[in-house]
């Protein structure tokens, strides 16, 4: 189960759910932008939510299959061939020794994932196979993918059934995003804290893995935007002296300087993960009782594979045979 | 003390406001008592300057009963003085190629000897790490170090460099772009992820410098490349009698 990368798409990176661990080391978690597409990907194949997966931004990857595999897709709706029989995100696909596989670009959000059966064989660093490439930690060489690497995959045992995901993502041209205040938004006073949750922010292009910086009304702190260097959240919104609120995201240092109005809810994170430079977003105050039940909620439902419904369209998948599944796996 | 709770997954102690050596070792402390309690799903423990965050696994944590565990530590109660801590001995190979901007404080009547003798051979503390992995926030630069950073940040700074931003020292463990004057550079690789300990020091623990001139840097280089080299750790306080 090997196959060779022939474009490597916009910026590709192998990911998992995080490097969890060594954030009092400095080491940023990275891992996958958009969780619940990464776990639903793998759900599909009948992976743990563990597996080294790859992530790809606005333009995917190609490749050329060496050795049969099968792969499962979930997140940003890609354009998607398979020896130029296109089929959708959200599906398994069975691939055989020369199938031409073409990802091309995002109809609409940003990030798509690619799980294969028993994840990517490369060897974890600190416990953990996501790619910081900052710091050149993890994933494939610690780096994007290029053309010309050669990915194993691990195969696996599992009794696949045809499932795909329930849904496809859901966009509102503004997107509400749940906020848990905090950290350091005393420092705000009432009439900036409600700007901040009344206004609407644009998604700039100044946009990465690291940080999504927004453009909107600016917000000023009465007391200064500087503070000591102290712990960061995937998600915590700072507030820099331009007063333009930057949405704190994977890749982030572990320590930052600026101060924090809120954090992104994170149930929330996958939209933000799969905004678009344009797009617009707004705001919205839950307690931290709410935000910490709903994401409870989302990984179990996770888990327990709630959002995986039977495959009813047989033309829009790629499946063999149930006999020729069973000989691959593992293969 | 307050705890608080400001994500899904992390519980946050904040100890005052100030960078103070005390609250360093405080926060220490409590890192440790907590870590004996041996909570389920606990996934890190973060120290900075002021504060603590337990980081945890949401399906597997019992939040309230971490929460209220560490209301009942009081800060009043932790010692002020550190049980154990690490003194990491790091080679530095100052001035040269290495150490660019050492010639600097000649401005303010240093010689390259002097800011060697004021840099090298004290206990600098580190009170948190981040910026980058293993990058050391550390305290007790002499005043007379103090260097603000430079006007336009250098494209690259290599792995191992040593040097002075503002009123603190430090090192990058990565090469990377940054606006620190450099002193020097270390051999010894500050992340190596084959080495028991990928990094060597955390929150709380000694970092001491060492001149070394620049054949010794090399030999060093290959020794540690060699596995020949074992960088001096020397364990302080308690831990000597277990």
């Amino acid at each position: 189960m090997t196959i060779k990368i022939t474009e490597p798409g916009l910026f590709t990176t192998v990911q998992d759910l995080g490097r969890r661990g060594y954030e009092s080391y400095g080491f940023s978690p990275a891992g996958a932008m958009d969780y619940r597409s990464y776990c639903l990907a793998n759900a599909l194949v009948g992976n743990d939510f563990t597996k080294a997966t790859i992530e790809m931004t606005f333009q995917g990857i190609q490749f050329t299959v060496l050795k049969k595999t099968t792969i499962a897709t979930a997140g940003a709706s890609m354009n998607l061939t398979v020896n130029n029989q296109p089929y959708r995100i959200g599906t398994i696909i069975d691939l055989d020794k020369g199938d031409q596989v073409v990802f091309g670009s995002v109809e609409s959000g940003v990030r798509t994932y690619v799980a294969f059966t028993g994840g990517l064989d490369l060897p974890s660093e600190l416990g953990s196979y996501a790619t910081h490439t900052r710091s050149g930690i993890g994933g494939y060489k610690g780096r994007v993918l290029q053309s010309g690497d050669i990915l194993k995959t691990i195969g696996g045992h599992a009794d696949i059934p045809l499932l795909e995901v329930d849904e496809a993502i859901e966009t509102h041209e503004v997107e509400e995003i749940r906020v848990i205040l905090g950290q350091e938004s005393e420092r705000f006073n009432t009439e900036y804290q409600n700007l901040f949750k009344s206004s609407e922010y644009t998604v700039s292009k100044d946009t990465d893995r690291m940080g999504a910086r927004l453009e909107g009304p600016a917000i000023k702190s009465d007391n200064g935007h500087d503070i000591l260097s102290a712990p960061t959240q995937f998600g915590s919104i700072q507030i820099p002296k331009n007063g333009q609120p930057i949405i704190l995201l994977a890749d982030r240092q572990t320590a930052g300087g600026y101060t924090k109005i809120a954090t992104v809810a994170k149930v929330d994170l996958p939209k933000i993960a799969q905004k678009q430079p344009g797009d617009k977003i707004r705001f919205k105050e839950i307690s931290i009782e709410s935000a910490s039940a709903l994401y409870k909620e989302s990984l179990e439902q996770l888990q327990n594979k709630v959002d995986l419904v039977p495959s009813k369209d047989f033309e829009a998948v790629r499946r063999t045979d149930a006999n020729s599944v069973s000989k691959l796996i593992g293969g | 003390m307050r705890v608080q709770q400001y994500a899904e997954d992390a519980l946050t102690v904040t100890f005052g406001q100030d960078i103070d050596e005390t609250i360093n070792t405080q926060l220490v402390q409590l890192k440790e008592k907590f870590v004996e309690l041996d909570f389920e799903g606990v996934l890190d423990i973060v120290i900075s300057y002021t504060s603590l965050i337990i980081y945890f696994d949401v399906l597997r944590a019992d939040v309230k009963a971490m929460k209220s565990a560490l209301e009942e530590m009081k800060q009043e109660e932790l010692s002020t003085t550190p049980s154990s801590y690490k003194v990491v001995e790091i080679p530095v190979c100052y001035g040269g190629k290495f150490g660019p901007d050492i010639k600097k404080f000649e401005k303010s009547g240093l010689s390259e000897t002097d800011v060697i003798e004021l840099h090298s051979n004290k206990e600098y503390l580190v009170y948190m790490l981040g910026f980058m992995p293993g990058f050391p926030y550390l305290g007790g630069l002499d005043k007379r170090l103090y260097k603000d950073r430079l006007d336009s940040p250098r494209t690259r700074i290599p792995a191992g460099s040593v040097g002075i931003g503002g009123q603190q020292t430090g090192m990058y463990p990565f090469t990377s772009p940054g606006g620190w004057n450099l002193l020097g550079r270390t051999p010894i690789p500050l992340y190596d992820k084959n080495r028991d300990h990928a990094i060597l020091y955390e929150a709380g623990d000694r970092i001491v410098y060492k001149a070394i001139d620049e054949d010794e840097y090399y030999r060093l280089e290959q020794a540690y490349y060699d596995g020949a080299y074992e960088v001096k750790v020397i364990d302080r306080g308690e831990a000597n009698d277990d």
